[in-house]
């Protein structure tokens, strides 16, 4: 066996080398020495396998995003606070709704991916039962939400329902406009934006709602 | 008589002298974290401000004033990352439960702040800020190569001086106001809140400004690159600057909508209210 | 309280920071995120020999399998699955840029790219004294079609039947890359060696 042939066998050798191989080897140092040196790099390189730290800010960034898509859902627990079993039981309702909220924002984004055509055909998500209510009018897990903040932060009512009637008032207007006309990507963006906002408010009031 | 009124008008002082230094349970905490090359710093207060300021060498200071005993905090550092949260204990409010937090970090850490009442301020960090208030007044100014998300109800939210870095800020009906932001992506999105932008609309990024009823302002140079489109669907829109036409996907009523380029178009820019007016103005 | 819930953080294990993660706990997709950050970061990192690039394609991984973790029904290790997907990514960034990420068929590479030993020439040995730093630069400079390979095989330990499955080309080409890769990092580590041994 030639050195030119004991080479081009070299990358299906694997672990083993077959007899011929095995005595090219023993007859020729410079085969020897390229598969010791082959080896030595294949094992230096598994010292290298997980041996860099990223930043903290990375973590961060992942844990924004998580929130923001509503894929983080349960809160930051105090262990040494007195817990609030009825309390926790009525956050179970809301949380599910922040949730669906942002479910109906990726319904509406998918829609979009499918054409416009079918968004008429669709059923309404959750925020159309905003838009069937009068004005003044509260969904039933807008007034549980309320009822929560109210509970645990008296003095943060007042905002979290002002905030909540414009933002009702926003999917109203949007949902409008998007149906009006399935093909305006505008309006498509407005109720997105609305959608965003409002999944935003449930999440402040579930994570600010335990002090 | 007059003695008696005399010696009421004592006792009653007396009572509210009392009640005042016995109110005032304030306590002064001071924290020190040694931590590396960017550092991650989160502080977790629902009543009362926090300020977070560059400081020197590598270490993070934490200065609280606790402003009774109903409210404690505690603290955690897991490697680079510090966790302060101000915890309310049984009976707490607005005012016992409030903290003043002073934060001293190396320049380039990252900062997580929540509070309900704030207000919240940074400034001249390099790192990433994220702010959620919900009542809280929100100012960060002179933060460069990092990202700036930040999320209130109806709290007021103030930029200045914020460029290289993504900027994120949702508000619902707090007015929003950026200074001298310039970024790859700005986007501002709100329900009734105002908007506010007086910039270069520089870095060919994409600057998204939105909301539904809250008016919308934009002030920018004449030599701005961008390609602009703008629209409100029932209030009215106006335009300073001559733009070259472009083609969109809605119809560009005039009063209503506008669209088209200035200079090479390097940034993206869009106004959209639904029932806000809108108006882009030339400095 | 806090230490508690540090030390109640280092004991949860895989399989119950995945189920918790399910439902959302926050704490749990922190557990699974130190479990898994060193290897994908590392991976990227010398992928892309680019420490913000490496950081941001490390947190898109993570979006990734997040995202989809409620699909997840343990058919294979957590941790191939999460692999898999920060190899998807990377991959995905390396088409985007127009970079060769599918190692060059045999019949198309150019002869002169591939590393060759001349049958009797002075060939000085590495063995036994692969530098760690050096070995690190000359990954760095490998071309990505052979470095993709090397990191996937010698260094995250992958078979060449898995390789060839994530990259998209046969084992046979898998193998022949390989050989090509460790051939060339020889050749960058003994010329970095003879340029220190000639430095005053």
């Amino acid at each position: 066996m030639t050195c030119e042939e004991f080479e081009r066998g070299l990358p299906e050798l694997g672990s083993g080398h077959s007899i011929e191989q095995e005595e090219h080897l023993k007859s020729c140092s410079a085969c020897s020495d390229l598969v010791a040196d082959l080896n030595a790099i294949s094992q230096q390189a598994r010292f290298l396998k997980g041996s860099e730290e990223p930043s903290p800010w990375v973590w961060n960034s992942i844990e924004v995003a998580l929130r923001q898509e509503g894929l983080i859902r349960q809160l930051h627990e105090e262990s040494s606070r007195t817990p609030a079993p009825l309390l926790s039981w009525k956050l179970r309702w809301l949380v599910p709704v922040a949730a669906a909220l942002l479910v109906a924002l990726g319904v509406l984004l998918h829609q979009r991916g499918m054409g416009p055509v079918h968004l008429a055909e669709q059923a309404p998500p959750v925020g159309a039962v905003t838009a069937a209510l009068q004005p003044n009018e509260m969904a039933h897990e807008d007034l549980q939400l309320l009822n929560t903040v109210a509970q645990r932060m008296p003095s943060m009512r007042a905002a979290y329902e002002a905030n909540l009637q414009a933002v009702n008032a926003y999917i109203r207007d949007a949902e409008q406009s998007a149906n009006s006309d399935p093909n305006d990507e505008v309006a498509q963006q407005y109720l997105r934006n609305a959608y965003e906002q409002k999944a935003m408010v449930y999440e402040m009031a579930l994570d600010r709602s335990l002090p | 008589m007059h003695r008696k009124q005399s010696a009421f008008a004592v006792v009653t002082v007396a009572v509210v002298v009392v009640a005042a230094f016995a109110a005032a349970e304030t306590t002064r905490k001071e924290m020190h974290f040694k931590v590396g090359h960017r550092a991650s710093v989160s502080i977790v207060n629902q009543y009362g401000p926090i300020s977070v300021k560059p400081g020197p060498g590598k270490q993070v200071v934490v200065t609280a004033i606790l402003y009774s005993s109903r409210v404690e905090i505690d603290q955690n550092k897991s490697g680079n990352r510090i966790s302060v949260f101000s915890h309310l204990l049984e009976g707490a409010d607005g005012d016992t439960g409030r903290v003043d937090y002073e934060v001293l970090v190396p320049a380039d850490a990252s900062v997580t702040l929540h509070s309900t009442t704030g207000p919240l301020h940074v400034e001249r960090v390099h790192g990433d800020v994220i702010l959620e208030g919900s009542t809280a007044v929100v100012d960060v100014r002179d933060v460069s190569a990092g990202h700036v998300h930040i999320k209130t109800l109806n709290g007021a939210v103030t930029l200045t001086n914020v460029s290289d870095g993504h900027v994120e800020i949702t508000s619902v009906s707090g007015d929003v106001v950026l200074n001298a932001v310039n970024g790859s992506l700005v986007h501002v999105s709100s329900s009734s809140g105002k908007i506010h932008y007086d910039g270069d609309f520089g870095d060919a990024g994409d600057y998204s400004l939105t909301s539904h009823s809250g008016d919308i302002e934009a002030i920018a140079p004449s030599y701005a690159s961008i390609e602009v489109v703008a629209r409100s669907v029932q209030g009215k829109v106006e335009n300073d600057f001559p733009l070259q036409p472009e083609h969109t996907s809605f119809a560009a009523k005039a009063g209503s909508a506008f669209a088209g380029t200035m200079g090479k178009a390097a940034s993206s820019v869009k106004l959209l209210s639904f029932s806000g007016k809108i108006h882009l103005k030339k400095r | 309280m806090t230490d508690a819930k540090k030390q109640q953080g280092d004991k949860l294990s895989e399989a119950a920071a995945i189920e918790r993660a399910k439902q959302g706990d926050a704490e749990a997709f922190e557990a699974l995120y130190n479990l898994h950050k060193r290897r994908v970061y590392s991976l990227c990192l010398r992928m892309t020999a680019n420490t913000a690039a490496a950081e941001d394609l490390t947190q898109e991984a993570f979006l990734q399998l997040f995202r989809k973790i409620g699909t997840f029904r343990g058919e294979s290790a957590f941790s191939t699955w999460l692999h898999r997907m920060a190899v998807n990514v990377v991959l995905m960034q390396l088409r985007k840029k127009g970079l060769p990420v599918v190692p060059l068929e045999e019949t198309m590479e150019s002869e002169e790219e591939a590393p060759r030993k001349e049958p009797g020439a002075e060939d000085p040995r590495l063995a036994g004294s692969v530098d760690r730093m050096q070995l690190q630069k000359s990954i760095a400079a490998l071309p990505p079609g052979y470095r993709m390979i090397f990191l996937l095989h010698d260094v995250e330990g992958y078979e060449h039947n898995e390789i060839a499955e994530m990259v998209g080309c046969s084992i046979g080409n898998s193998k022949s890359q390989l050989h090509k890769a460790r051939m060339k990092l020889r050749e960058f580590l003994k010329t970095s060696r003879a340029e220190k041994a000639g430095k005053p």
